[in-house]
């Protein structure tokens, strides 16, 4: 693993941390500066307003702070347990006037959000590494669809109608992109040995 | 130990946060005890934090973190640290479906469609999908039938099986328009299944037009 690809994720694992430690105000600015124009970016992606991705990205990082302690490296990276928080409150602050509607806390309930039974099984650095590569070395045609998902949750039939497809090419675009990333889950356990056996 | 999944298409769709209603709860339900999708989970998540990695970021007013900072000493509101209301429910309901679901599964009020099925109404359908709980009674048999559109389902107690196999407690099955099928509820005991359909895409009369304002 190169120093430099981690390096990023390492301080804002470390900012958490410290954050979690030690209620460090200073830590939180940095950590604030770093992350909060891409959590703003994300809502905005997402179809929120300059306004409406503002208070998500409040409420996020207010979270953050409150919860610092729950932030377990071991079990995700940094970018990821930040990813899920902003994509909760996300959904959340559109729920906000409408109690009937479900909240984020039924979809992710704390109990198992912050389980520990992954934490032998997932080497979090490592896999944030394959999953970048493998992001980034997907077609931009099957990555452009990837992000549809992620940013819009469109039918599929829209995203075809969008980039005057057939629906046929965008599922199989997509099959194959999640192909992909299904053999990596599954084999992310073979690498983790061969790496832990050749470092011993 | 379920054996049978939600396809990884709706699981990346689920980490996206991108499905936020009915089938949201069930595949949450499913994810409560299958360990083999928390695994895949986990990677759609990393996938998600990568991409917005990714993302251009975007400038952030500078009030943001003043007021920010204001909050951070005061206590949590209620609306934020309260727990939801989570009523002592029946141990087989899954905690994502437990705040829908009033009372243990015998004494909910199943209303019959016959002495073999009965359905139970849940209040978290939407103009995408409507969500039901029915109970096949032990030894039943449903007439031969296929679907409209998807319906997928989640056993919760109780097994049931047709030609394509046997399906226990925590399964994820999607029938679709191809399926025709004839469910039988095994002997010993009577089969529970949360249902979502894919809700009728056009809904008429009053409160139809009311509970989805943009078809006219």
């Amino acid at each position: 693993m190169s120093q430099d690809q981690t390096d990023t994720a390492q301080s804002f694992d470390d900012l958490i941390i410290i954050i979690a430690q030690n209620k460090d105000r200073s830590a939180f600015i940095q950590l604030f500066e770093q992350v909060s124009p891409r959590l703003k970016a994300y809502a905005m992606r997402c179809g929120a307003s300059a306004t409406d991705a503002e208070e998500v990205v409040q409420e996020a990082l207010l979270t953050v702070w409150r919860k610092a302690h729950t932030f377990n490296p071991k079990t995700a990276s940094a970018i990821t347990w930040l990813y899920t928080i902003v994509r909760n409150k996300r959904i959340d602050l559109v729920r906000k006037e409408r109690p009937d509607l479900i909240t984020s806390d039924d979809l992710w309930p704390e109990t198992y959000t912050d389980n520990e039974h992954l934490e032998n099984e997932v080497e979090s650095d490592l896999n944030v590494n394959i999953v970048r590569t493998l992001l980034h070395g997907l077609p931009e045609t099957q990555r452009q669809i990837v992000y549809k998902v992620y940013f819009e949750g469109k039918p599929h039939s829209e995203i075809a109608n969008e980039l005057d497809l057939p629906l046929g090419t965008i599922k199989s675009r997509l099959r194959l992109a999640m192909k992909k990333l299904d053999t990596l889950a599954k084999e992310q356990m073979t690498w983790l040995i061969i790496i832990l056996l050749t470092n011993f | 130990m379920a054996n049978y999944h939600p396809s990884d298409e709706l699981l990346m769709q689920f980490s996206a946060g991108q499905m936020p209603n009915a089938l949201g709860i069930m595949v949450a339900c499913h994810l409560e005890t299958c360990h083999h999708c928390n695994r895949r989970i986990k990677v759609y998540e990393q996938l998600g934090g990568e991409i917005m990695q990714d993302t251009a970021p975007v400038e952030v007013g500078s009030n943001v973190l003043s007021e920010l900072l204001l909050k951070l000493d005061k206590p949590e509101t209620e609306e934020s640290s309260a727990q939801k209301p989570y009523a002592s429910v029946d141990p087989r309901i899954p905690r994502p479906l437990s705040r829908f679901v009033p009372s243990y599964f015998d004494q909910l009020e199943w209303s019959g469609m016959s002495r073999s099925i009965k359905e139970f109404e849940l209040p978290i359908s939407d103009t995408q999908y409507s969500a039901k709980l029915y109970k096949i009674s032990a030894g039943k048999e449903l007439p031969v039938h296929t679907h409209k559109g998807n319906e997928f389902t989640l056993v919760m107690d109780g097994s049931f099986s047709d030609k394509a196999g046997d399906y226990h407690q925590g399964d994820f099955i999607l029938a679709d328009t191809q399926t025709v099928h004839q469910p039988k509820a095994a002997d010993n005991a009577d089969c529970i299944c949360f249902a979502v359909l894919d809700a009728p895409l056009k809904m008429t009369g009053f409160f139809g037009r009311m509970l989805n304002p943009f078809l006219s």
